[in-house]
């Protein structure tokens, strides 16, 4: 049986070709991260089976664009902008997260000329080695926009490990040796250790996160390193990732009268901690970290039941698009996440670089 | 000049205006900018181009950071202007003291982050001052915005794991425990604020004892709850595991086993211990959670008691 019904197909399309045109000036906190909004939205059509190549082929230069270069010191480097209005001379403004989505925007749109004729890798590579923090190996998203050294009040967390390991994974390396003509992987790979959870999963402060696990698991599985994780931590992140599943049966159900945080409409999801609410993100980050620590988890997974919960609790069957859970409106990015969930489940999405598997063979990705 | 965003300051200033790529067809996601976004994103554009580090500039991003939170450079920008403004040259000329443009800055911070709860740059903005340009920072004038954020949301990552990076950067654990109990109390299921206490308990000097008593207590409260439940097993891998623990532990938990599946779980793992080596009694506790405690984990149990079963 397909996915969607044909009305609700014709609903998210509409919702997501809405948000690639004109846009209300609520919209202008997008403005400086425009690049991850056409991802989004253009990765969720593709994975609807739109033919994007055809009818977006027109905005590709107006997406390259936003591919800029600048010298630091007679170095160049290269990245993208999340948007014209950071294309400003003088200033490093390239970001690690707007460039991951600028390339992979490009594969979706099968644009084989940039990669092949106006991508300069040495440069691109050169940027992401400055983004990587020399005390303990993980990655900061911006350079500071005078030195180009790496930003002094931005954050390293994973999500910037695994950005980092992705752009040069894109780029054609594939073993840890390649990696590390670029960066320092011995120092990154104990970074994404030292994020270890006592209780399974990686977080900060010892609170294991779905979205961290997520991010620490694809670095580690791209960086052809996943056996740098010990066997142990290895079990108890797959049972802490399938203790995220929220369930209303046996046991479970006694919560709904004391725990705030309990819904028993949830049942099927996945939330992101221990004691929250489910949440349509969360299908996608732990099925894809499920994915990578056991390529059979089909067989410890109750798939069906994420299903059943995305298309009749997260689904917006009103106005098109997924929501994050049911209080609150659709938005682009809980519609991405929840329809690349349910195909990643359907097993059409290379979950480690989050496009559908189609978009990424056509770059033997 | 006040510190106040006025747009009359900036007259003489060259905009940069915000361009759309002049070929509508192609363009994505076309913003109807409002005037005053025009107008601040134009100017900040300027100012930066030109790096100026001024009063007015400072003021500028204030106004450009409201519009637009993510803008990560404006961030980068502004702490750039502060560093200036606290050169001791700088702050001569302007007639400045250096701790009043430091507490104004971090007043400024707590307004915004009040406001802009989930936004990621506000935290390590704060971190970046705080080492390297406040020479005087204390942990106490740290407390109130923190506790402001937790009572708001008591779940968020962010004021969490920035609570735990200022421990650690002003070395002091002392109220840690008195903290994550006060936000355990208002609500047992508090996920951050039993892994925030976990964390931080090998700094503390705490009574073993003490917190195995302090945890027994909240388990009992709520048996069917699983941060304390993964609080316990943590404190017990943190011990050296002498056989008297287990022994008391396995009697701890058998009282729960008819309502907690997380003490089903803890139950089956004490019994495959090797100190204990019960696989049988293992089993049957996984088979519960299979069939009556847990179904909707049916295959990660029956995957457990195969692998006791093999081995």
């Amino acid at each position: 049986m397909e996915t969607f019904s044909e009305t609700n197909l014709k609903k998210h399309i509409r919702f997501l070709k809405r948000h690639l045109s004109l846009l209300p000036a609520s919209h202008q906190h997008f403005d400086v991260n425009l690049i991850a909004i056409v991802f989004y939205a253009l990765e969720s059509l593709s994975a609807l089976g739109q033919d994007i190549e055809t009818s977006y082929h027109d905005n590709i230069q107006w997406i390259r664009n936003n591919y800029i270069s600048k010298t630091i010191c007679e170095e160049k480097i290269s990245g993208f902008v999340g948007g014209q209005t950071l294309n400003i001379p003088n200033a490093i403004t390239l970001s690690l997260p707007n460039t991951l989505f600028g390339l992979l925007t490009l594969i979706l749109l099968n644009d084989k000329e940039f990669f092949d004729k106006i991508l300069d890798k040495e440069s691109l590579s050169r940027f992401v080695s400055r983004c990587q923090l020399k005390e303990n190996g993980s990655f900061v998203s911006v350079l500071d926009y005078k030195l180009g050294s790496p930003s002094p009040v931005d954050s390293h967390d994973l999500r910037f490990s695994y950005i980092a390991v992705t752009i040069l994974y894109i780029l054609g390396c594939r073993k840890e040796g390649d990696f590390a003509k670029y960066i320092d992987t011995k120092s990154l790979i104990k970074y994404i250790l030292s994020q270890s959870c006592i209780s399974g999963g990686f977080g900060a402060f010892d609170e294991p996160h779905a979205g961290y696990t997520s991010c620490a698991l694809s670095a580690l599985r791209l960086l052809n390193r996943l056996d740098v994780i010990p066997p142990s931590h290895r079990e108890r992140t797959i049972d802490w990732l399938l203790a995220r599943q929220v369930s209303n049966e046996g046991f479970m159900a006694v919560q709904d009268v004391s725990n705030e945080y309990y819904d028993e409409e949830d049942h099927g999801g996945f939330q992101g901690r221990e004691n929250k609410y489910a949440d349509t993100c969360y299908a996608f980050w732990c099925v894809n970290s499920l994915s990578i620590l056991e390529p059979d988890y089909k067989k410890l997974c109750d798939t069906e039941l994420v299903k059943k919960y995305l298309l009749e609790r997260t689904q917006d069957i009103l106005t098109g698009g997924f929501m994050k859970n049911d209080e609150e409106d659709a938005d682009l990015y809980h519609t991405c996440l929840g329809i690349t969930a349910l195909k990643l489940i359907d097993d059409e999405c290379n979950g480690l670089l989050c496009i559908p598997k189609h978009a990424a063979c056509k770059f033997n990705l | 000049m006040g510190f106040q965003y006025n747009i009359k300051d900036y007259d003489d200033v060259a905009v940069l205006p915000l361009v759309h790529d002049g070929e509508e067809d192609s363009e994505l996601c076309r913003i109807m900018y409002s005037e005053e976004y025009k107008q601040v994103m134009s100017l900040v554009r300027a100012l930066l181009t030109e790096n100026e580090l001024s009063i007015r500039a400072l003021n500028l991003t204030s106004k450009a950071i409201e519009l637009s939170p993510a803008f990560y450079s404006v961030w980068n920008y502004r702490y750039r202007i502060l560093e200036h403004l606290l050169q001791e040259e700088t702050l001569l000329q302007n007639g400045h003291d250096a701790s009043y443009l430091l507490n104004k800055e971090l007043d400024w911070l707590d307004e915004f982050t009040l406001n802009n709860p989930k936004n990621y740059q506000i935290w390590s903005y704060r971190q970046a001052l705080l080492t390297n340009l406040h020479h005087h920072a204390t942990f106490i004038r740290e407390q109130p915005i923190m506790e402001l954020m937790i009572d708001d949301d008591s779940k968020n990552y962010h004021v969490w794991s920035y609570r735990k990076w200022c421990c650690s950067h002003f070395r002091t654990y002392g109220h840690e425990l008195a903290f994550t109990e006060k936000y355990i109390d208002r609500d047992v299921y508090n996920n951050s604020a039993w892994s925030h206490r976990l964390s931080v308990l090998k700094q503390c000097d705490v009574d073993f004892d003490q917190e195995l008593g302090y945890i027994k207590g909240k388990i009992e409260y709520v048996p069917q709850n699983i941060s304390t439940w993964t609080y316990l097993r943590a404190l017990f891998e943190s011990h050296s595991t002498p056989a008297k623990l287990v022994d008391e532990l396995l009697i701890f938990t058998s009282q729960f086993l008819d309502e907690s599946s997380y003490a089903l779980e803890f139950f089956a793992y004490l019994n495959s211990l090797p100190e204990v080596n019960k696989p049988q009694t293992a089993i049957d506790a996984y088979t519960t959670l299979a069939t009556k405690a847990d179904p909707i984990r049916k295959n990660l149990w029956d995957h457990k008691i195969q692998l006791l079963q093999h081995s």
